[in-house]
């Protein structure tokens, strides 16, 4: 089986000021199809800059990037978009919702964007399904200001699987909720592995985050420090049932 | 149709910050409702000071002496020999109305008036079909308000060793209700009475007052016509702003005697031409009909011979001032003849310059208040773009392309500047119907003005929209994720 990603020597590095800061020192590394990684590491580890350039948002200093085999660096702005579109979802740490949007509109956003016109009955009815999925679909037409941020960022990831993408890139999804909410949100990143065979990249601090993924690899100063299966999963739909009835969020 | 799916992110994005866009298209309406006010206050103006002038000439009938356009023509077959009458019943009468130093080939047995008063110049050019009696009979004419007679030679005009050459006109005392926009500086005009008596009183035109005598009156002071002595009894100058007084002119660079006087001066019976007013202006064409009935009856010209004077109508005038053929010109204002001998007069010059003066004074607030609405939109559309980094990056990360956002902010800006003219096109125009309710000021909103508008804040919202959205797809992804 060919890697989904496959990268290369890749290093990169800012400038502030008059300093450089070594983001990553030229790393490599595979990822295969239907694979769950979790990146884990401190603050500054550079797990944040792979996980921007995996995602094409950012372009690394040196080295190569290869996405199902082609080479990144030799896409158009265009070509990148349309990556962006289709192939990889995002979920972040902030959700990164349009404010004053309603909940539907946040997530049909990516079809209005990309290859082939679809009407606007079929984005609203793509968009309820892929609400549905997150259990949302009641609150479609609420604004992101009116929901909780567990269901922000489930909106979030509705959003981010409306173009059935193989990649879904996930920064810190956790950092700005709950226990509860966190262990559902990862429960949902497991079915989609599970079920649709999603690759996934998870970006974390914390250790009880990082092991509801299948390899776990920690980074420290830019370099990949351990790299390993996880032969301790945790599994988020078990430790739902067992949480207390009393947290449950009123949906 | 669909529209582009930009199209509808630029609407929505819109609606997503209400107040914004409302104060924002508030600007753009406020600049156009305000251009198009003052194009409509500016032509309005405009058109009534064109509405006035034209009136006053509008009811106007030169008749001249002459038809150059005849003599064009092929003779009729039977033209009769030079000297011949063409009507033998009228034979004795046509023979005592024609006067023999009106004929510049006859020889005379008496003084000339070039040899009796001695200037040389005395008596040229004066042959003409026309008389005073003619000019009684138009007077007769229901519908005439005026009739003027005038016979127009050039002279010298002398006070002590200032001489002048200029035109003098011989004409009746009724000429300042005509010219309407005379004003006398010092005197007045002579009185009927005057020119019944033949008396030698002169008005001076400004310039020659001012050639013959500088800042000082003249009235009282005696020229020299014809080495003749007249008494100056007046000055004469304009009284529009439109119409300055120039050397050349033919009202202001001129002077006035009693036909009468002029004509038995120099021995003439015969007139240049006779100035026709009209009561009304809408009865230009009937009356001008009913001249040339007169006339040719009068000078017993038979249906075979053209006519013998020319009959010019101030609105012939105007038409063809407005750029119509002379043959549609001919058809609007009836049969009169002659309309192609038009000379460009004050009128038309005076009514070109203001409305030039007009347009580029309007131009010119049109302008800057577009400029300022323009930039009322490019501020607005740079904030947005510093605002909106997080939205600009949100879409990038979902698939949108640079040149995705860069429609969307233009159309955004479009739609701004469009919807905002729009209103600003329907305010202007209700604003302009208002004022000429309320002030009694004439407007007028042409179709031409609101079609410029509106392709004007069209341009403006592209024009001012570009650089920010130009801005707005450049924002790199990863950036503007990170800004919060």
């Amino acid at each position: 089986m060919n890697p989904v990603i496959s990268v290369r020597s890749l290093t990169k590095t800012y400038h502030v000021g008059e300093h450089q800061v070594h983001a990553l020192r030229s790393i490599s590394l595979d990822i295969y199809p239907g694979e769950f990684v979790s990146v884990i590491g401190p603050s500054g580890s550079g797990k944040s800059t792979l996980m921007h350039i995996l995602g094409c948002l950012d372009q690394p200093t040196s080295g190569q990037y290869f996405l199902d085999g082609r080479d990144v660096s030799r896409l158009s702005d265009d070509e990148i978009s349309l990556v962006r579109n289709k192939q990889i979802g995002f979920v972040f740490q902030g959700f990164n919702l349009l404010t004053r949007t309603s909940a539907l509109e946040n997530v049909e956003l990516p079809l209005l964007y990309g290859t082939g016109n679809v009407s606007a009955a079929e984005r609203r009815k793509r968009a309820m399904a892929a609400l549905e999925s997150v259990g949302l679909e009641s609150r479609w037409d609420h604004h992101t200001n009116q929901l909780s941020g567990g269901q922000q960022q489930r909106v979030a990831i509705a959003r981010a699987l409306l173009n059935n993408p193989s990649i879904l890139l996930a920064d810190e999804p956790t950092g700005n909720l709950d226990s509860k909410t966190s262990i559902e949100v990862m429960e949902i990143f497991q079915s989609l592995q599970r079920e649709r065979g999603i690759t996934i990249v998870l970006i974390t601090h914390e250790m009880d985050v990082a092991a509801y993924g299948s390899r776990i690899m920690t980074f420290k100063d830019g370099n990949i420090l351990t790299d390993v299966a996880n032969d301790s999963r945790r599994h988020a739909s078990g430790e739902l049932e067992s949480l207390p009835i009393a947290v449950e969020e009123v949906r | 149709m669909v529209l582009p799916n930009t199209l509808v992110i630029a609407w929505k994005a819109l609606r997503r910050n209400r107040m914004q866009t409302a104060l924002t298209m508030l600007g753009m309406t406020i600049g156009v409702a305000t251009v198009l006010t003052m194009i409509a206050l500016g032509s309005g103006a405009q058109r009534a000071i064109q509405d006035q002038v034209k009136a006053a000439g509008m009811n106007m009938l030169l008749v001249t002496a002459g038809n150059y356009q005849a003599q064009r023509e092929r003779p009729p077959d039977d033209a009769i020999e030079m000297g011949r009458l063409r009507n033998p019943e009228t034979e004795h009468l046509q023979l005592a109305m024609f006067h023999p130093e009106d004929d510049p080939f006859a020889v005379h047995d008496h003084p000339t008036s070039r040899q009796r008063l001695g200037d040389s110049e005395a008596g040229l050019g004066a042959a003409a079909t026309l008389t005073l009696d003619d000019a009684e009979a138009v007077r007769e004419i229901k519908g005439v308000q005026y009739a003027v007679e005038g016979v127009h030679e050039n002279v010298h005009v002398a006070s002590g060793d200032t001489r002048w050459f200029t035109r003098v006109h011989g004409d009746g005392s009724a000429l300042p209700e005509i010219r309407r926009s005379w004003r006398f500086t010092h005197g007045g005009f002579f009185s009927a009475r005057q020119q019944r008596n033949k008396e030698q009183v002169v008005v001076l035109g400004s310039i020659v007052a001012e050639k013959l005598f500088g800042d000082k009156s003249p009235v009282g002071e005696t020229v020299s016509l014809w080495k003749q002595p007249f008494k100056v009894i007046g000055v004469v100058t304009s009284a529009n702003w439109m119409v300055t007084p120039e050397a050349g002119d033919d009202q202001f660079d001129a002077v006035y005697i009693p036909v009468t006087t002029m004509q038995s001066l120099l021995n003439l019976t015969k007139l240049n031409d006779i100035t026709v007013t009209t009561e009304s202006t809408g009865d230009v064409t009937r009356v001008a009909k009913t001249i040339t009935t007169v006339l040719r009856s009068r000078h017993g010209i038979d249906t075979n011979h053209p006519d013998d004077f020319t009959v010019t109508s101030q609105a012939s005038k105007a038409l063809l001032k407005g750029g119509l053929r002379p043959d549609v010109a001919q058809a609007v204002t009836g049969n009169v003849s002659g309309l192609e001998k038009i000379t460009l007069d004050q009128l038309g010059k005076t009514l070109d310059k203001s409305s030039r003066t007009m347009t580029a004074l309007l131009a010119s607030i049109a302008t800057v208040s577009l400029i300022v609405g323009g930039i009322g939109i490019m501020n607005i559309m740079m904030l947005s773009v510093t605002e909106r980094t997080r939205e600009i990056g949100i879409r990038r990360a979902v698939g949108a392309r640079e040149k995705e956002v860069l429609m969307q902010f233009i159309y955004e800006s479009v739609t701004l500047s469009v919807v905002g003219g729009l209103l600003g096109i329907l305010m202007g125009v209700v604003a302009a119907i208002s004022i000429s309710h309320v002030v009694q000021w004439s407007t007028s909103v042409s179709p031409f003005s609101i079609v410029l508008s509106f392709g004007i804040s069209a341009a403006v919202g592209v024009f001012f929209g570009y650089y920010p959205a130009r801005e707005a797809s450049r924002v790199a992804p990863l950036t503007s994720l990170r800004f919060e």
